[in-house]
């Protein structure tokens, strides 16, 4: 058995499309089997409502009088890159203000927009014979431009790793709060309504297929950014006309300590053509897999600890190692039920047709790490060797050591070189204007440390978010094995 | 200290002496507290009162009696409003005060937050605040 798109638009313009959700797909092919759900299903919607990153929109706002060409613009306040001519722009949702960084970016401009608000734009230029204006500073909404053309390049992964958290610190990143010793694991997506899980293959998406995107009607204009197939990690680069899109399917958020970002709400029909997009568009979300990931290493390799299910993941438990860690999604899966709810209704209503793509996406690309030309450092490559004093030795005895080797910091150990504390010479002038002599009462003994194998720029971010300019070098059994200062940095 | 939230129902509320009716019953106490805030929403006159944790017991009992909801210990405010319906804080509560419902949409059990606040700086649409 096999459709075709022509026949499933003519259902939809007679008003006979049979439209699921590709969640109640998975109850139609257990109770009828796929021979019959082939014939009787026509389009299987899905969704996702989650941060994505790489989005953003370009923006024309026609020309002043008289005319300029920017050189630099702000939108409330976030640059916004122009690189085209005159009065074209495009602002990314990440891009943070200048005036309130991590509360406001990129993303609330775009929900600002789309909500019809007012938004300030502040351009400056270096001026030309033929645009002679140096600066405008005014206000519009989204219907005083032209073009406002939301363009992704990188959206609705077809599946994301789940995040967990090895090290000592609370991490901040684009996975959310990431409490210590695995405290919380976070994961992305909408398991088995995501949209190209339902497609993995791309049989029917690629250039031209018409989607929900942030509420109103978007295209698909090729593979996104980082397109691994291979992998399963599919990304498609989609468009739409802002114009048409509401802010409840576009919402600037921010990340605490990371950034702003943009929750997009992206919604693809699957036309069901054979039996194989039954089974396809049938998925589970036990039948879903991703890895476990740990941020707590910061490097490109971060290590795969096991791979789940979103089923495990939806449970709100993974367990590792025979721990149970609490688990929560970052994208919202009410939402992506209600994109994929919506979708279905515009099939059924007749007012979205399907589009049969000019080309499908790629199924064989990779995604290659940065050529990087400088060799990366190490903090093995300039560790110094520490100067080391025992824990129950005088403080006199730091002292002497401080002037003898012209060092700023005294590292403390037991008689079996593991690191105890730290102790610098301001600590030892404080001590002295305190009447302290023991050095028990002026050692640092929560120390942060470095290792061997840590690249220079990140023992380099340790001293400045601790405000500190040494870090004793450890081994595995917490053993000083050298010291690394901001001198060597430099 | 502990802080409570206590709401007289509107039903309750008959004149205006019936505002003052939760302060007069801790006053009976004979303890020292701190009002941190006071409003009145959809579903009474809403306190929010700091008091001595061994008094916490007898206060909470005579509010009761006198058909006063109580919760202890809670200490954010979740603005339903503002949530968008992910999840990013709710695998830092330990105690599952913030939770989906069966619909998928998130909920706050006010008295089952600890007030760790570990969720406060979670929320990428600021919609959690800390009372």
């Amino acid at each position: 058995m096999t459709k075709s798109y022509a026949k499933i638009n003519e259902k939809i313009k007679r008003g006979d499309a049979v439209v699921v959700t590709a969640e109640e797909m998975i109850k139609i092919v257990d109770t009828k089997g796929i021979k019959i759900a082939a014939e009787e299903i026509d389009v299987v919607t899905t969704g996702t409502f989650g941060p994505m990153c790489s989005s953003g929109a370009f923006l024309n706002f026609g020309h002043s009088d008289p005319p300029i060409k920017f050189e630099d613009l702000w939108l409330n306040d976030v640059y916004a890159y122009h690189g085209n001519a005159a009065v074209d722009c495009y602002i990314g949702c990440t891009r943070m203000s200048d005036i309130r960084s991590f509360e406001y970016g990129g993303g609330h401009l775009i929900e600002d927009l789309v909500s019809g608000k007012s938004i300030r734009l502040r351009g400056t230029s270096y001026t030309t014979d033929c645009y002679p204006l140096t600066e405008v500073d005014t206000e519009f909404n989204i219907n005083d431009l032209n073009q406002a053309i939301l363009c992704n390049p990188r959206n609705a992964y077809q599946r994301f790793v789940c995040a967990v958290n090895s090290s000592d610190r609370t991490l901040y990143t684009y996975m959310g709060k990431l409490l210590p010793n695995f405290g919380n694991a976070h994961y992305a997506g909408a398991g088995c309504l995501n949209p190209l899980s339902n497609d993995p293959d791309y049989e029917t998406i690629g250039i031209g297929t018409r989607i929900f995107l942030g509420g109103g009607i978007g295209y698909v204009i090729g593979e996104g950014t980082q397109h691994n197939p291979k992998n399963r990690f599919g990304t498609i680069f989609v468009k739409g006309d802002l114009k048409n899109m509401t802010p409840q399917y576009l919402k600037g958020v921010s990340y605490e300590k990371y950034g702003t970002s943009l929750f997009v709400g992206i919604g693809i029909p699957i036309p069901i053509l054979n039996e194989n997009l039954v089974r396809k568009t049938a998925i589970r979300d036990e039948e879903l897999i991703t890895e476990v990931i740990d941020y707590g290493v910061p490097r490109r390799n971060r290590p795969i600890l096991k791979q789940v299910s979103y089923k495990e993941l939806k449970s709100g438990f993974i367990t590792l190692d025979d721990k149970e860690i609490k688990c929560s999604s970052l994208s919202s899966l009410y939402y992506a039920r209600e994109i994929a709810e919506t979708l279905k209704k515009w099939i059924q209503d007749g007012i979205f047709f399907l589009n049969q793509p000019a080309e499908t996406l790629p199924i064989e690309t990779g995604f290659n790490p940065m050529k990087q030309t400088l060799e990366l450092r190490f903090v093995k490559d300039l560790k110094k060797k520490a100067e080391i004093c025992y824990e129950d030795c005088d403080i006199k005895v730091v002292a002497q050591k401080i002037i003898e080797k012209n060092t700023n910091h005294v590292v403390i150990t037991d008689k079996d070189d593991k690191l105890r504390g730290i102790v610098t010479s301001f600590d030892i002038t404080k001590a002295i204007a305190e009447d302290k002599y023991e050095l028990g009462l002026i050692i640092t003994k929560r120390v942060i440390t470095t290792y061997d194998n840590e690249p220079i720029s990140n023992a380099a971010r340790k001293m400045k978010e601790n405000d500190i300019s040494a870090l004793p070098v450890i081994d595995d059994n917490r053993k000083v094995i050298g010291i690394i200062t901001s001198e060597e940095l430099m | 200290m502990t802080i409570i939230h206590c709401t007289l129902p509107f039903r309750l509320v008959r004149n205006i002496n019936n505002y003052s009716k939760i302060v007069n019953d801790i006053l009976k106490h004979d303890v020292s507290f701190n009002i941190l805030k006071f409003s009145t929403g959809p579903e009474g006159v809403n306190l929010l009162l700091e008091v001595p944790e061994e008094k916490i017991k007898s206060i909470t009992d005579s509010l009761k009696k006198n058909n006063i909801n109580v919760n202890k210990k809670g200490r954010i405010i979740v603005d339903l409003d503002k949530c968008i319906e992910c999840g990013a804080c709710i695998s830092l509560c330990p105690t599952d005060a913030l939770h989906l419902n069966t619909e998928e949409q998130l909920e706050f059990s006010y008295e089952k937050c600890i007030g760790c606040l570990l969720c406060l700086d979670s929320c990428p649409r600021y919609a959690i605040e800390e009372m």
